[in-house]
This record gives structure tokens, C-alpha cells and sequence, in this order.
């Protein structure tokens, strides 16, 4: 944990301006095994400071890779230079944003830190099973990835505090030979927040992942090219919070809103079937905590739950404190930045459609011809909602039964259409929170939700 | 700030001190300033300076590897920790080397002074241009930076490589509105070592505010076909990449995944495709003078005329399947221009589309793709009829870069890369 050399900064804010000063450590770890080698193993850690100055609307930052108080002061000074170029030279004054309340939030979390040789080993183990119990593989990887971020905050007119951001994974990754000769892949994440013991003191409880990971692969193995067209599908928990995430969420982002995005026109108005319902959590979701939880923004806003949609109406926007005061509402804690030397974007957190009723068993045996995917290897999305994600596991349904596996195809459409065609929702909800989002920073996010029927397109030849 | 030379001749002495024999070690430190507008307001002025230190050690063809950016005592002496524990913790491997000596040099390119009253100028000249030529743009960003970096690579076999290298680099994310219609998000950017040329000018600029303004009237496609897709400069970069990663990549090799593995010397894409990754060209701003793992970069031919010349291995990847090590690790890629104008090639498509970028899913180790067409354009009977909304393209990749029916005359040089329009046959392109 970095010491609070930062607290003691507040004499040095310049008056009549807005100030967040924050320190600020990122750390890394990673092994990567190749077929069992080892093509990867290091550690990587940046710490420095960083302060925003606003003056009349306009943001001076300035970053250093150090970490003393007499950098704190250099940043300060040079962060108030920087406001003061533009608002000299860029015309009229922007608004302003008001005041947060204040208050502290405490350190909760430590970071952890593992040997290296742990790491190494517990890979090891991992490529040893996979080995061992499926010798039929093309390929295999096992790469451990683990990155926290380490924050204490302080600002001129809104709350301060130390927070901590740990999380660890293990990735598996498979391949095998398809019937025509050509290779078919799989993977898997395995963790989430927290440190390497919270989640991989015991190994074993990895493997039944592993082995369904294995069984899905080997139906890839047989699988067939997914029909194109419109269909009726089951868009798994894992698609589901890709769809949440890349199609709805980036457009409910106020800079884009501004930026013309197709939540502009639409705010208060039916985007979705009335069943669907759309949350940014923040610390907690369903009473427990979110896969990746935020107690408090890096621009001072403590943080809560921001609805985007409810009962099919878009609900709201998710904020930083200028794009909050120009829409009349309260920030609700979404500016966050990645590293030190990177100031706060409006980001996600932990974005998710809520569970409806059905059972995933009934929801299939709903279905007389359309496919179930179930995961996704990537997705893009863009202003007007048009999104596309790769399929990378799905398996046909066929007179209300699952047929056989999906090779890679992708789905495409417009989300505000799509969501209006959601006819059932299950009562379970699937979170991921392995990956980044990226957005000229990269930020870790959460991203789940229930499975989910729709009519959506999928490509194909 | 540091000396760096100082604070690498401090690696060299604490790794000797603790007994390792073979190691290489990178220093560095940047200063970056850079300028953001929302919609054309100029709103955050950043001033950057950072600095890196990356250290590997190899023990008995053990290796280990740390970086940080804390360039103290305290900071150097906990990576050399970390990269010895890291090696001491790791497992023996043949391929665990460092590159043989190379002659000292010292790098130098583009501009190490910036000019941030001038540069802020020519960024609200570029707004101010695109305000009043397109007026239907929607500037929703532009960032525009001047980056400086002092870099100092230092291996156990006596190679010491410098450089010094600034740059202006600006990136632009628009989109068309008029009233109630409005386009996608577009995208993009260029890097340049002065500001003699006004900014409009620079890479595909305005291609894509022609091209978002023309995207305002954008319907469906109905219906499915075979046709032909000419890829946008920015578009071939997209896809020589999904190429690489698919085909040619150490990744791919080392794994076995790659359907070229067999591949070295033989016809892989047309005739009409020549590849290269460049160390030194004057078209290109952006160069790296030295690889990552310690070579001095050498122009890299990768396809030559359709045949695969070589795998784009470093040093552990070649290590470990015999091959050759490329010694080129840069993105600083040109694709050569063949001798279609532009003009003509659209006119000779019977049916098609002209893609301006992909979004798609990364394509399977079979080389299968399919993806959403974006910034597209629908050409029926050589004429350009509209832009598309919905579209969807799918092709396999070797087959898409061996039906090459046309390389444009002309090239888009953005000052990282240098590439033309490719037309290519056999694409199924499906709309709603």
C-alpha cells in the first residue's frame, strides 16, 4: 500500500479552483506457459502523481513518475500552469460544477502480494493437469495475470480517500483439430477481485472448470457453421453482459451522449422490451459485492448505483461532474482513470441486466430452431447501437433440445431494436470481469447478466 | 529527471555485484504535452513526465524479468531483485538468450523540442477548417500530443543503443449529424516530425470527414452476395494485422495453430502483394532503430510478391523454432502500390462495397471471418450508390489476400505506415 504523503497537499491547492490530487501505484504480474514453456514471467509496478486543476471549466493536468511531496507541490504548480494556457487562449469560460459532500472513504482492501515462484508453480500445475488428462490437445496455454491499483485521493470540493483495486486470473486456453483439419480454440478466466490466495489457494477447485471447458471444445471440434440470418436465440449470461456493456453501456456514457450517440434523443423513452432492466453497480449488487467494486470515483464522488434502464425506459446517463451538472443530475461516481499519469474518463463499473423469472431449461425448450451462445471472444459497438460480437462457443437448438456445437461465427444488430425484441429472461445472473474496456485508457470492468431470448442476426457465408 | 546513462551504468554494477552473468536492461524517460478539445472547445492541457526502467536476467537459461518506473536507488535495486527472483523462480529453456553484440549507436529522429503556442494554433486551424468545409461533422474529440522519449538499451554482450526521438501525433473521433440523423463513430489519426504541413493534410484526414459527411444518407443493404470489397487504406492495416496474427506471428508458430506453418518460400497471397516493415524510410515518421530484444532494425521484407519470405519472430520465438529471428518489431509497416488509380478501380466494380473498417470477431485459426462492414460504401456498375448501415462481410483471409484483383496507385502515408487500396474478390457481403 502507498503512504499518505498526499493528504498533507491541500496547502498548495490554488484558491478559487478545483483541485484533485492523487497518488497513485499500478502493480503487475504475469506468466504465460506455452505448451509448458515458459514464454513469460514478470512483474511490473508504476507509481506517481498526478493533480487536475479547473479553472473556469478548463482542466490543467500534470503527472510524475515520483512519489514525494516536493513532486506533489511540481505537479500542482505545473497542473495550474496548464488551465491557465487555456483559459488565456480558448475563448469564453466553460461552467463550472458544483460542490460534492465530502467525507473520507477508508482503505478496505490489501493488496497481496505473491511470490513469483507461487505463480510459476500454480501455472505449472495447471498446464500439468491439462497434460495429463488431455493429451489430445493441438495447443494449450496457461497465463496468470493479475494487476491492482492503489489510489489515495484528495480534492479541493468533494470526498477524499484511500482506496484499493486487486484482482488475479488464470486463463486456460485450448485448442484442437477440427474434422476438417483446421484448428478450433477455447478459453476460459478463472478469479477476480482480490488477491492470488483469495482465489487459487486451492487448485483443485480450477479443475471442474477446466475439464467442461475441455467437453465444450471437443463438440466445437465436430461443430458446424451456424446459419445467417435473423434468428431467435439464447444469448448466455456472458453474452448477455457483453451486450449490456458494449452496446448499451458505451451509449448511455454522457461524452458520447454529447458526442451524438443514439441515447441522446431517446432518454425517457421505451428502448427495450418492458422486461429488461439495466444497472451500473457500484460496491454492491444483489446484496453482495460486485464482481469489481468502486466506493468512491477519482474525481471525489462517492460512488452508487446508476440506473440506465428500467422497465424498458431509458432511465439515465452515467456521469462525471462536469457532464452531470450540464444534465441537471447528480454525479454518481464514474470518473476514473487507469494509471498515474492518466486523467479520469467517464467509465463503467459493474454493468448488468437484471434476472427475469424463467429457467434456462425452459427458456430452451421454448425454442423449435434457433442457437444458444453462450460466450463471446470479443465485441464492438457503436454510436448509433450498431454492435458485433464474436461467438466463440454456442450450440444449436433444435425442437427445444441443444444440438450440436458452433464453430466461431458473430452476431450483429442495433441494441435499442434488438432489446425490443427480449421475450424471456432467466433467473440467474453470469458476471465476468476478466478483461479490460478500452476507451483511450484501458479500465478493468464487470459486465453480467441473465440468459437472455431476443431475435438478433448472426453472420455467416 | 535522470541522467540515464547514469542510472544504467548503476544496473550494470548492481547485476555484476550479484553475480549475473548475462542480462539486458532498458532506460527511459518522456515527456509528454498534450492538448484535448470536446467538440472543438480546447478543455484539458496535460503535461506528462514519465519514466521506465525494465530489467531481464537470465540464470543457468533461467529467465526473469521486472519493470517499474522508479528510477532511485531504492527503485533499481528492487527490479534487479525482482528479475533475479523472477529467474530463480522459473524453468531452464534453451531459447532463454540475449542477442549477440551489437556496434554501439545513438538514435536520433523527429523533433525534441515542442512548440506548444504553435501546435495549439494548427490544432484550432484544424477545427476551425473542419467547422466551416464540414459543417456536419461532429468533432467529438482531438487530442493532439508532442511526446519525447530518451531511451537507453544496454545488454551483458556489450550492445549499447541510445535514442532520442519526438514526435507530434494527433487522433480525431467524429461523427455526422444533421437534425435527426446521425452517423457512427469515426476514427483517426497521423504522426508527423513538424508542423510545416496544415494538419487537414496530414494522413487520410479528409478521406474520413468526406467520407462521414457522406455517411449522413446511410441505408440497409438488402439481401446477400458475392462481390468485390475495396479496402480503405485504414481498413488493409486492420486486416494485414488480423493476417499476421493469424499467420505469422511468433504466437501462432510457437503454438502450431498457424495454416503457413509449411509456408516459408511459397506463393501465400498475389503477385500484386509486397509486405514490408521498415527501419529506415522518409515517408515515415514513426521508427524504431532498435528491437526489443537488442538488434538494430533492419527493413524486413515479410511477402514479396505473394510469397512468404519469413515468420515475425523475436529472439526467444526464433530460438525456439529454429527459424530465423526478424529483426524488425515495429508496426512501421508498407504495403507497395500497385498501378490502378483509384478512380479506376471503383469503376471497374460490378457489385460492392468499399470498407472503410471491420468490426468483427477475431478471425478462427482457419482464417474464417466475419464481421460488421463500417464506413462502407455500396458500388454497383463502377458507381459509388451509397453509404450502408448493418452490413456484414465474410471471407477467409488467405483466400481474401490471394483474390487480389487491384492494387490503387495510390497511398495513404499517415506517418506510421504507408498503404494503398487493395480490391478483392470473392467476399460475401450480407445486408439486413
Amino acid at each position: 500500500m502507498i503512504a499518505d504523503i498526499i493528504s498533507p497537499q491541500a496547502k498548495h491547492f490554488a484558491p478559487g479552483a478545483q483541485t484533485v490530487l492523487r497518488g497513485h501505484e499500478n502493480r503487475s504480474r504475469r506468466v504465460v506457459l506455452l505448451k509448458g514453456s515458459l514464454v513469460q514471467n514478470s512483474r511490473g509496478e508504476s507509481r506517481g502523481i498526478s493533480a487536475r486543476v479547473t479553472k473556469n471549466g478548463r482542466y490543467g493536468f500534470s503527472s510524475v513518475a515520483s512519489y514525494t511531496e516536493k513532486d506533489a507541490e511540481a505537479v500542482l504548480k505545473a497542473a495550474t500552469e496548464n488551465a491557465l494556457f487555456l483559459d488565456q487562449r480558448a475563448g469564453a469560460p466553460r461552467g463550472t460544477y458544483p460542490a460534492l459532500p465530502g467525507g473520507t472513504v477508508p482503505d478496505c482492501r490489501l493488496i497481496v502480494d505473491t511470490d513469483q515462484k507461487r505463480i510459476i508453480e500454480a501455472c505449472q500445475e495447471i498446464d500439468g493437469y491439462i497434460c495429463r488428462t488431455y493429451p489430445d490437445l493441438l495447443s494449450r496455454t496457461v497465463v496468470y495475470s493479475e494487476d491492482s491499483q492503489d489510489k489515495i485521493i484528495l480534492t479541493s470540493d468533494a470526498a477524499s480517500g484511500h482506496v484499493t483495486y486487486p484482482r488475479c486470473y488464470i486463463y486456460v486456453m485450448m485448442s484442437a483439430e477440427s474434422k476438417s483439419g483446421a484448428p478450433v480454440e477455447l478459453f476460459k478466466a478463472f478469479g477476480g477481485a482480490g488477491s492470488f490466495a483469495d482465489h487459487f489457494a486451492d487448485l483443485s477447485a480450477v479443475y471442474p472448470g477446466i475439464d467442461a471447458l475441455h467437453a465444450h471444445l471437443m463438440n466445437k471440434k465436430e461443430g458446424v457453421y451456424a446459419e445467417a440470418g435473423s434468428k431467435t436465440v439464447i444469448l448466455g449470461g456472458m453474452m448477455g453482459g457483453m451486450l449490456a456493456h458494449e452496446a448499451v453501456g458505451h451509449t448511455v456514457e454522457a461524452d458520447l451522449v454529447l458526442g451524438g450517440s443514439a441515447a441522446g434523443p431517446s432518454l425517457h423513452k421505451p428502448v427495450a422490451s418492458a422486461m429488461v432492466n439495466l444497472v451500473d453497480f457500484a460496491g454492491e449488487a444483489f446484496g453482495v459485492p460486485t464482481p469489481l467494486p468502486v466506493y468512491l470515483d477519482d474525481e471525489g464522488t462517492l460512488a452508487r448505483d446508476a440506473v440506465l434502464i428500467k422497465d424498458g425506459i431509458l432511465a439515465g446517463y452515467m456521469n462525471n461532474r462536469e457532464t452531470a451538472a450540464h444534465f441537471g443530475v447528480a454525479p454518481q461516481g464514474n470518473a476514473r482513470a487507469w494509471d498515474f499519469n492518466d486523467e479520469p474518463l467517464i467509465r463503467m463499473r459493474n454493468t448488468c441486466i437484471l434476472p427475469g423469472k424463467s429457467t434456462l431449461e425452459d427458456m430452451i425448450a421454448s425454442i423449435d430452431d434457433g442457437y444458444y451462445l453462450i460466450d463471446s471472444s470479443n465485441g464492438q459497438a457503436d454510436l448509433t447501437g450498431e454492435f458485433m460480437f464474436g461467438v466463440s462457443l454456442g450450440y444449436e437448438i433444435k425442437r427445444g433440445k441443444l444440438g450440436r456445437a458452433l464453430l466461431d461465427t458473430t452476431v450483429s444488430g442495433v441494441a435499442f431494436e434488438m432489446l425490443k425484441t427480449v421475450d424471456m429472461l432467466s433467473d440467474k445472473v453470469v458476471w465476468s470481469s476478466s478483461g479490460f474496456c478500452g476507451k483511450k485508457q484501458p479500465m478493468p470492468v464487470g459486465m453480467g447478466g441473465p440468459d437472455m431470448r431476443c431475435r438478433i442476426t448472426i453472420g455467416g457465408r | 529527471m535522470y541522467d540515464i546513462k547514469q542510472v544504467s551504468q548503476k544496473l550494470d554494477s548492481l547485476l555484476k555485484g550479484k553475480g549475473v552473468q548475462v542480462y539486458e536492461h532498458c532506460v527511459s524517460e518522456s515527456e509528454k504535452q498534450e492538448l484535448n478539445t470536446e467538440k472543438a472547445d480546447f478543455n484539458l492541457f496535460r503535461t506528462i513526465f514519465d519514466s521506465g526502467v525494465s530489467v531481464t536476467v537470465i540464470l543457468d537459461g533461467k529467465k526473469g524479468s521486472a519493470s517499474g518506473n522508479d528510477l532511485s536507488d531504492e527503485g533499481l535495486e528492487k527490479a534487479v531483485s525482482d528479475a533475479i527472483a523472477g529467474a530463480e523462480s522459473s524453468m531452464v529453456d534453451e531459447a532463454n538468450v540475449i542477442a549477440e553484440r551489437e556496434e554501439p549507436e545513438t538514435f536520433r529522429s523527429g523533433c525534441w523540442e515542442a512548440d506548444m503556442p504553435r501546435f495549439y494554433d494548427c490544432l484550432k486551424a484544424l477545427t476551425d477548417t473542419m467547422a466551416k468545409d464540414y459543417p456536419k461533422v461532429n468533432l467529438m474529440t482531438l487530442i493532439g500530443d508532442h511526446t519525447r522519449y530518451h531511451v537507453y538499451y544496454v545488454n551483458s554482450n556489450g550492445t549499447r543503443f541510445e535514442n532520442y526521438s519526438g514526435l507530434y501525433e494527433a487522433g480525431i473521433e467524429m461523427s455526422g449529424s444533421d437534425g435527426e440523423k446521425n452517423t457512427g463513430l469515426d476514427y483517426t489519426g497521423f504522426c508527423t516530425k513538424d508542423l510545416d504541413t496544415p494538419l487537414i493534410e496530414q494522413g487520410s484526414v479528409k478521406q474520413h470527414l468526406e467520407a462521414t459527411e457522406k455517411s449522413l444518407n446511410s441505408v440497409p443493404l438488402p439481401g446477400k452476395f458475392e462481390g468485390t470489397v475495396i479496402f480503405t487504406p485504414d481498413c488493409l492495416g486492420q486486416f494485414v494485422d488480423m493476417l499476421a496474427s493469424n499467420y505469422i506471428m511468433g504466437g501462432v508458430i510457437m503454438n502450431g495453430t498457424s495454416q503457413w506453418l509449411d509456408r516459408l518460400g511459397q506463393q501465400v497471397a498475389s503477385e500484386k502483394i509486397t509486405v514490408s516493415l521498415k527501419a529506415q524510410d522518409e515517408r515515415i515518421a514513426k521508427l524504431q532503430p532498435f528491437t526489443s530484444d537488442g538488434y538494430k532494425a533492419e527493413n524486413v521484407t515479410v511477402i514479396e510478391k505473394g510469397v512468404l519470405n519469413c515468420f515475425l519472430l523475436n529472439l526467444y520465438a526464433a530460438k525456439k523454432t529454429g527459424k530465423p529471428v526478424v529483426k524488425n518489431t515495429s508496426f512501421s509497416m508498407v504495403i507497395e502500390n500497385g498501378d490502378t488509380p483509384l478512380a479506376d478501380m471503383i469503376a471497374s466494380v460490378d457489385k460492392g462495397l468499399i470498407v472503410g473498417g471491420f468490426s468483427g470477431g477475431e478471425p478462427g485459426a482457419n482464417g474464417e471471418f466475419s464481421g460488421v462492414a463500417k464506413n462502407s460504401f455500396y458500388v454497383e456498375n463502377g458507381k459509388i450508390v451509397g453509404a450502408v448501415t448493418e452490413t456484414m462481410i465474410n471471407g477467409n483471409l488467405e483466400q481474401a489476400f490471394k483474390n487480389v484483383i487491384a492494387v490503387s496507385k495510390e497511398q495513404v502515408c499517415d506517418g506510421g505506415s504507408v498503404l494503398p487500396w487493395l480490391a478483392c474478390g470473392g467476399i460475401v457481403i450480407s445486408g439486413k
